[in-house]
């Protein structure tokens, strides 16, 4: 069982017991966007931008501020990592792969080009998602 | 110990999202694409649960629930560039983390891209604030609250609704 793939099915329905658990236990409901303004936060006052003049980060008692770090979020996405890694690795799925087999079919293996659109998706979806709030 | 139950609760779900084949390109592509349905049928099925479940702690008075603010203008906009995003991307942002964990570097690209994005937005929150929040902006609303039936109706319909969605999908082969 901790070699072979699960059912979505399964799989999906446990994460919605472990959020039911979550959220019971601690009071945290899962998410991950939060976490990249926060760090962001992190980043730009330790090279030298003096973030409390940055009205995003002061919000809310300085809820995305850079003294928001460590949290309960940081830390989940920490171990998403962590999980990640335990079950590819006991799966045999870990592979250290530059560019997914999808895109190279249609854009090619150069793996340069696969960091540019990732990084430039990654920015609009964060971008996205924190407009959204959440 | 809100930093212990982060971690146990992010590994846990670190595996689920990998053993569920969630955290590939190819699958999260795939559904944007509409020829592979795993990313749904997890997402859906996850929520179907945690509906019901969150909805039964609350009766029972055990959990309050805090709501997000619903403004069209932050969430259509909001909501299209996610979509764009992840479509390049390849990741939503938890997946993007989780992908790493699976040895896939892009999921790293990822990272870096969204943290410039979290900068990018903090720097556009003044302008954000003036003009795109406040556009259709409902406050705190959910669904049975604005039809005026109770919650567990809305539930089943959408519990009914996933039946036969997850029915096409299997006879369908997606």
């Amino acid at each position: 069982m901790l070699r072979q793939p699960w059912n979505p099915y399964i799989a999906g329905g446990l994460t919605g017991v472990l959020l039911v658990l979550s959220v019971w236990i601690g009071g945290n409901f899962f998410g991950a966007s939060t976490t990249f303004s926060r760090s962001a936060s992190v980043i730009e006052e330790a090279v030298g931008v003096d973030t409390s003049t940055i009205e995003y980060f002061t919000t809310s008692k300085g809820k995305y501020g850079p003294n928001s770090l460590p949290n309960w979020q940081f830390m989940f996405l920490v171990g998403i990592i962590i999980g990640g890694f335990v079950a590819s690795t006991l799966s045999g799925d870990f592979r250290i792969q530059a560019v997914p087999d999808m895109w190279q079919e249609r854009f090619g293996p150069n793996p340069v080009k696969r960091a540019v659109v990732a990084i430039t998706g990654g920015a609009i979806a964060l971008f996205g998602a924190r407009l959204a709030g959440g | 110990m809100s930093l212990i139950y982060g971690i146990v609760t992010g590994i846990l779900f670190g595996f689920l999202l990998q053993k569920g084949h969630v955290l590939r390109y190819d699958k999260q592509v795939g559904a944007l694409r509409l020829m592979d349905m795993t990313i749904f049928k997890f997402m859906l099925s996850a929520i179907i649960v945690a509906a019901i479940g969150i909805y039964l702690l609350k009766d029972l008075g055990l959990i309050q629930l805090s709501m997000k603010s619903t403004s069209i203008g932050a969430q259509v906009i909001g909501g299209m560039l996610f979509g764009i995003g992840w479509g390049l991307l390849g990741y939503c942002p938890g997946t993007a983390v989780g992908a790493l964990g699976e040895g896939r570097i892009d999921g790293l690209w990822g990272i870096l891209g969204m943290l410039l994005g979290g900068a990018i937005y903090a720097s556009a929150f003044p302008f954000m604030k003036a003009y795109i929040i406040p556009m259709g902006n409902f406050g705190k609303i959910s669904l049975p609250q604005i039809i005026g039936i109770n919650h567990w109706i809305v539930i089943l319909i959408f519990a009914a609704f996933l039946v036969l969605l997850f029915r096409f999908f299997e006879k369908k082969n997606l």
